[in-house]
């Protein structure tokens, strides 16, 4: 019930609105209440307002403000990409974002696909039903 | 301004148990139950154990507060003391009667529920009052003219003592000459501390 995603230096979140939408940045410094100084390693350095971020479960661990090399190379400490693909939210953002870039031959295929798993689900349905049945 | 985080914990004595869901606090003790709902305030309610002692706390958080937010924690704090106190304690508030020349006659009705007070300044009307849920009234003994009322919870044993006193008010004289009245005296616990 209390909070456990909290904005500190280090928290990495990500950009729900705006022209970095769907990156993954680490907020580095806080500026005042409402604004925060996020970087990635690959954007400028800039501001944005906590309610452009998502905060993430994944913290890394740097000082205020650091450089970009010390940055990146605390990311990888982090193993940020990892974590981040291994979670179940970065999952099902990798999933969303193939479901949108298909093209119709892909679908066609997806249709056929599904039509033959649930081909298959049906005859052991029948199978166990027989089962229960007798 | 907001204030981006304002909380206050207060220790939960042993004998006691706590439940904290939704922001309706249920309390227990040898006295009985009560509850609590606060759903009306914008406050976390948690129940921690801490570290150092192993002892049982209550912490009341409130996320960028204004002034009137923050000064809400511990006004709750202290509801769910006087919750507490009740639990274990319980609360007697006894009342006296006042009068100058008319005796105020005053019988209990109802095992104890409701109280009829006559001849009140000498006036024929019968007041009837009923007592609210949980809360007892008796003439104490020893005592000449005096009302006890016990109950659990603070907030039913005040209201009650406060219907008993507004059906006794003065009207059309003037109260500095007529101090005919119930007023309460004393407001205390039931359980005596040693």
């Amino acid at each position: 019930m209390p909070f456990k995603r909290y904005v500190e230096i280090g928290r990495v979140a990500l950009v729900n609105y705006g022209k970095e939408y769907g990156k993954l940045v680490v907020i580095v410094d806080v500026i005042d209440q409402n604004r925060a100084l996020v970087d990635a390693p690959d954007m400028v350095r800039s501001q944005m307002n906590f309610k452009r971020l998502s905060l993430t479960d994944i913290k890394i661990d740097i000082k205020r403000v650091p450089k970009k090399k010390t940055l990146i190379a605390a990311m990888e400490a982090a193993d940020v990409k990892g974590k981040w693909e291994k979670s179940s939210w970065g999952r099902k953002l990798i999933v969303q974002k193939r479901r949108a870039s298909l093209n119709d031959f892909d679908r066609f295929k997806l249709m056929l696909a599904k039509i033959k798993r649930a081909g298959v689900v049906r005859q052991e349905l029948a199978k166990l039903k027989k089962e229960t049945a007798a | 301004m907001k204030t981006i985080l304002s909380s206050d914990t207060m220790d939960i004595p042993d004998g006691v148990k706590i439940k904290v869901k939704a922001k309706v606090i249920e309390v227990e003790g040898p006295r009985g139950k009560l509850s609590r709902n606060f759903k009306h305030l914008n406050l976390d309610f948690q129940l921690i154990t801490d570290e150092a002692t192993g002892k049982k706390k209550l912490k009341i958080d409130a996320w960028f507060g204004s002034r009137k937010t923050t000064a809400a924690i511990r006004t709750a704090l202290s509801h769910v003391t006087n919750l507490i106190n009740g639990v274990t304690k319980g609360y007697r508030y006894k009342m006296r009667f006042v009068y100058a020349h008319f005796p105020i006659n005053a019988s209990i009705t109802n095992s104890a529920t409701a109280i009829e007070i006559r001849n009140f300044l000498g006036e024929k009307r019968v007041r009837k009052v009923d007592m609210l849920e949980g809360v007892s009234v008796i003439r104490s003994e020893k005592v000449k003219d005096e009302l006890v009322l016990e109950g659990n919870d603070i907030e039913l044993v005040s209201r009650s003592a406060a219907l008993i006193n507004q059906k006794c008010h003065v009207k059309n004289k003037d109260i500095r000459k007529f101090l005919d009245g119930i007023y309460v005296s004393e407001k205390g616990t039931i359980a005596e501390e040693e």
